[in-house]
């Protein structure tokens, strides 16, 4: 076409020139969006990697649809969640990005692996589902001028944040626990959750800037969430939000392999908000939900737990920090008491020989120091999560409290062990730990549990002279040694 | 560019015949429909227990699902003329969300804009559910009293608040003027209506619809009784 017009503009005067330039301009433009992907190549890659969740059609009715929440996007609506653009119609690369980086928190997973043009192939045959979505060009969003996060715009991000009620669906500080949340459905009438903004890493869209501040502004289509551009103050306040929001999280989880126990000389506080924890920087741990025994957890509600550990002469003592956005003691019917346990070997020192990682089995059980809602804190043994038993005349006590979406718990108990039913901790001794969690208020006990394998707790050895005086020693003996080896070497020559 | 151009011509087109419109030509010597909607069924109303902005939307909400009144009287139903032409009294469409209910419960309104209040002074959302014009999920916090927005196709479509989930209301996006709400008693009036035989559709959220037969004579008024079934 542009050869045939310019051949045009041969005979034809400047007028015609110009509205001919205009067309092409027009062209291009719409070729910015569209981008050079083959949809008939995209299918084959398609029904190979997709189908079987999303469908062979396209309408999320893929034959592993039923076992995934949340659901396979239906890609026949031409509803996406995640877009740059001001309305329905996401752009080529939102829905690149999307199978590139896959949905954190979902089923969806990256698909990096495939070669970028089969990924611009795949996204040419998913609009194919929905033309009458992709008819128009998408409609950019215009996001104000970036504001650097700094103390002020953080401030006015929390001001905002409460201006336009935020906390209705993601609650006081940020953790997912607002009054609305058991209410919220997407546009398909499955229950959805707010996100949490504390664990930007979880964010859909991705945890960038300028991804939060597009979430904030476009809002994600078929959810609660609604389009906040009209709504906040001044354009800019998308910004401060945005700064506010990761200003929520440490950025990045850090998940620790090694739990601390640190010496203290002191007593240690029994309070979980006293001033001894938040001193000490906590040991995040991952949790996974329990998938091996059956009824499993998919969508586990506790996913990290952060640890704080210290011990004294007479005591050791756990602080575990961890979200929960459904506070419950259990009505025994869908709801139960949320609950929290630390598993040990009965005997640490055992060797490499540990127990199953899920609470122990027939012949080897575990040991638990075990916090429910309601009953406390107490010790337990465990022959599998069926078999739970609590040890009569517990010797562990502690404390919990609940605020804003958000447990804080003290469990303590005496440094040695009286009989051979619970582990005696010892400092400098690697010892095996592992984690469980339930949110009873999302319906979780039993074995619908988060949990994690076995990781080692070590107690730091208290501080001594020994470190003063032990590596000149070790010098010495060296070195005479050394001296040694030269004077039988010569001797013998 | 070529875009925006004939997206101006059409603009002008459609404030063209708008102004064109605003001479009601087959209002004069128009006649009424007065429609009594009925049902025999029982109301459904759904009850819920509210656990927040109790000083604006009480300790309960209340949704009304199937509100019937006094002798059967069904109030919410969208009773409207097909095939009139001409043009009826204009006056801007409005839905206020009051006591964390939308009111009126069901707003009737011709192709356009609509204004959307907030007089509870506290965040909803307006969520609607559409399929020929674009849905919308704006949120409206305390400080955005109304909002405009557009509606340009016929569509009955659902709204919601998603914060206060029991919150649910009907934009009746009507291709016709000629169009009533059937109030408290199940009664809807019609005004000015050209004289001729049309048909009269009745859309009730959860009753459905029914098409009745209608004789308009100039200067008279008709009476319409329809008995809404599940």
């Amino acid at each position: 076409m542009p050869a045939r017009a310019r051949a045009r503009v041969t005979w034809a005067g400047g007028v015609v020139g110009a509205v001919i330039v205009v067309v092409a301009v027009a062209a291009t433009a719409g070729a910015a969006w569209a981008q050079a992907g083959d949809a008939g190549a995209g299918k084959a890659v398609y029904e190979r990697k997709c189908a079987s969740c999303h469908g062979e059609k396209g309408d999320g009715q893929g034959p592993a649809a039923d076992l995934l929440q949340p659901a396979p996007r239906d890609f026949t609506r031409g509803a996406y969640k995640i877009r740059s653009t001001a309305d329905k119609t996401p752009t080529d690369r939102d829905l690149f990005d999307v199978v590139t980086h896959g949905m954190p928190g979902t089923s969806m997973p990256p698909w990096a692996v495939l070669p970028e043009k089969e990924r611009w192939n795949l996204v040419a045959y998913l609009k194919d589902f929905a033309p009458e979505t992709f008819k128009a060009a998408p409609k950019t969003l215009e996001l104000p001028k970036e504001v650097a996060s700094s103390p002020g715009s953080i401030k006015r991000g929390r001001e905002m944040f409460e201006a336009i009620e935020c906390n209705k669906c993601h609650g006081n500080q940020g953790r997912a626990d607002g009054p609305s949340r058991a209410e919220l459905k997407d546009d398909w009438g499955h229950p959805i959750r707010p996100a949490d903004l504390t664990k930007p890493w979880s964010f859909r869209g991705g945890m960038s800037r300028t991804a939060i501040a597009t979430r904030i502004a476009a809002g994600v289509l078929g959810t609660p969430m609604p389009s906040f551009m009209d709504s906040v103050e001044k354009p800019e306040d998308v910004w401060h939000l945005t700064n506010y929001i990761l200003s929520l999280s440490p950025g990045a989880p850090r998940y620790a392999t090694l739990v601390t126990v640190a010496s203290l000389a002191g007593p240690i506080p029994d309070d979980p908000a006293a001033d001894l924890w938040t001193k000490l920087a906590p040991d995040t741990i991952a949790l996974m939900g329990q998938v091996i025994q059956d009824p499993r957890n998919f969508n586990p509600s506790v996913d990290m737990v952060a640890v704080r550990a210290v011990y004294n002469d007479k005591e050791i003592a756990f602080h575990l920090t961890w979200n929960d956005p459904t506070p419950s003691a259990g009505d025994g019917a869908r709801t139960f008491p949320d609950a929290v346990s630390l598993q040990f070997p009965p005997k640490p020192s055992g060797g490499p020989e540990r127990p199953y990682f899920l609470m122990g089995d027939a012949s080897d059980g575990v040991y638990l120091l075990r916090w429910e809602n309601g009953k406390g804190v107490g010790e337990a043994t465990a022959n599998g999560p069926a078999k739970l038993v609590p040890i009569a005349g517990s010797e562990a006590k502690g404390i919990a409290v609940f605020a804003d979406g958000q447990y804080r718990l003290v469990i303590k108990r005496p440094l040695v062990s009286k009989d051979d039913t619970r582990p005696t901790f010892q400092p400098g001794v690697f010892t095996p730990v592992a984690f469980q969690a339930w949110d009873g208020g999302a319906g979780e006990a039993g074995t619908r549990m988060s949990l994690t394998s076995w990781y080692y707790l070590r107690l730091e050895e208290p501080e001594s002279n020994r470190r003063f005086v032990l590596p000149p020693v070790v010098a010495i003996l060296t070195l005479a040694a050394m001296l040694l080896v030269v004077r039988v070497a010569q001797m013998r020559s | 560019m070529r875009k925006m151009l004939v997206v101006f011509v059409a603009l002008t087109a459609i404030a063209g015949a708008a102004l064109f419109a605003y001479h009601p030509a087959g209002a004069q010597g128009g006649g009424t429909i007065e429609a009594s909607v009925t049902y025999a069924g029982a109301p459904v109303v759904e009850k819920l227990k509210v656990n927040k902005d109790t000083q604006q939307c009480g300790t309960e909400a209340v949704i009304e699902k199937v509100l019937v009144g006094a002798n059967k009287g069904l109030a919410n139903a969208v009773v409207a003329v097909t095939g009139a032409k001409g043009a009826a009294k204009v006056v801007k469409a409005e839905i206020d969300q009051h006591g964390c209910k939308f009111v009126p419960h069901v707003v009737a309104m011709p192709p356009g804009a609509i204004d959307i209040k907030n007089s509870d002074g506290i965040l909803h959302n307006i969520h609607t559910y559409s399929t020929a014009n674009s849905s919308i999920n704006k949120a409206q916090p305390k400080f955005k009293k109304v909002m405009t927005e557009k509606f340009d196709k016929p569509e009955f479509i659902k709204v919601t608040c998603d914060v206060h989930s029991w919150m649910l209301g009907w934009i009746a996006v009507m291709p016709s003027p000629f169009f009533g709400v059937s109030d408290a008693s199940g009664a809807a009036r019609i005004e000015n209506v050209p004289p001729g035989k049309y048909k009269l559709d009745v859309w009730h959220e959860t009753l459905g619809k029914q098409t009745k037969d209608v004789e308009v004579k100039a200067g008279q008024t008709v009476k319409v009784a329809i008995e809404m079934k599940k």
